[in-house]
């Protein structure tokens, strides 16, 4: 009785692991904000940026030491 | 002149993160990069090779040492050389742990019989109740819990090693090993430790592939869950062990 119930236990878990693993992790999972940092880069911070351009538009002045005086 | 010449030669963003993602993404075509199903994949070989030599090991116990010694060379070279030799080492570093599982499951059913499957099962039963948990996102890791996971297991470590230099000297850190309350509650404690690990590992997998990380690193992601999954497994053993000889 013990073989068979955790022999099933160990082939049910396997079965899971081959087909949910497959699966990507649920958005509540990927859009996190607080996420592990694995290759040591601000990936928050690179997604906030990727959408605003942190150019300013618009016509750009020279400044010139010069034109103060 | 332009005044925005800067902007003209290289882009709207100077951000050398960017220009190094935008630059994987050309080195690296589809097939060259890792992938969830390549991991799983990998990691199936992997427990199949174990499954392989832990049969050699349960049938001729005398393989579990040398199979142990072999194997934690393997990890270690696969740990602290390049993670694109995973490929070539994690495979013998299966069969080579199996072979150690197997002899020490075979004394652990000499003295309780049918501990060695209450293990597997067990084991197993965690790693895909905590996959699950991961996925839909019901256990979140962050860096607070890799830090607090990797100090535990760091002092674990520790404790085993200075155990370990202990015993040449006939002494020794005896509730680590007893079947009293504090023995089993550690015991229950390092069991806890090593099934977060495996949280960590697949999120290592989960951003890899994310990322788009070089095929090499479906071996690597692979090679890490199995090394929890044996650390899991024996841990787990010596719980089952303490419980049945109370």
């Amino acid at each position: 009785m013990n073989t068979i119930l955790f022999g099933i236990l160990t082939i049910v878990s396997l079965f899971i692991f081959m087909n949910l693993g497959k699966i990507k992790a649920s958005k509540k999972q990927m859009d996190r904000e607080d996420r592990i940092n694995w290759g040591g880069r601000r990936r928050s911070n690179l997604k906030k940026n990727r959408g605003s351009s942190t150019i300013i538009e618009g016509k750009a002045e020279e400044v010139d030491d010069e034109t103060k005086k | 002149m332009s005044k925005h010449s800067a902007l003209n030669t290289f882009g709207r963003s100077g951000n050398p993160a960017f220009t190094r993602n935008f630059e994987n993404n050309e080195v690296f075509s589809q097939s060259e990069r890792m992938t969830l199903d390549g991991a799983v994949n990998k990691t199936a070989i992997l427990l199949a090779l174990c499954f392989a030599g832990a049969f050699a090991g349960w049938n001729v116990p005398a393989l579990a040492m040398p199979g142990l010694i072999i194997g934690t060379i393997l990890a270690f070279v696969t740990i602290f050389r390049s993670p694109a030799k995973a490929g070539s080492t994690a495979p013998f570093y299966a069969a080579f742990e199996g072979m150690a599982l197997g002899g020490i499951t075979v004394f652990a059913e000499m003295q309780y019989p049918g501990i060695g499957i209450q293990a597997i099962g067990l084991t197993f039963g965690i790693l895909a109740s905590l996959l699950f948990c991961y996925k839909s996102g019901i256990i979140k890791p962050t860096e607070n819990f890799r830090l607090m996971l990797f100090s535990a297991t760091m002092g674990i470590m520790l404790l085993y090693l200075v155990s370990f230099i202990m015993s040449f000297f006939g002494a020794g850190i005896g509730f680590i090993h007893s079947n009293g309350l504090f023995g089993i509650g550690f015991s229950l404690f390092v069991v806890g430790i090593a099934a977060l690990n495996l949280v960590l590992d697949f999120d290592f997998i989960e951003e890899g592939a994310e990322q788009g990380l070089p095929k090499y690193m479906e071996w690597y992601g692979a090679f890490s869950l199995m090394v929890t999954l044996v650390w899991l497994y024996i841990e787990i053993l010596r719980l089952l062990m303490k419980l049945r000889s109370r």
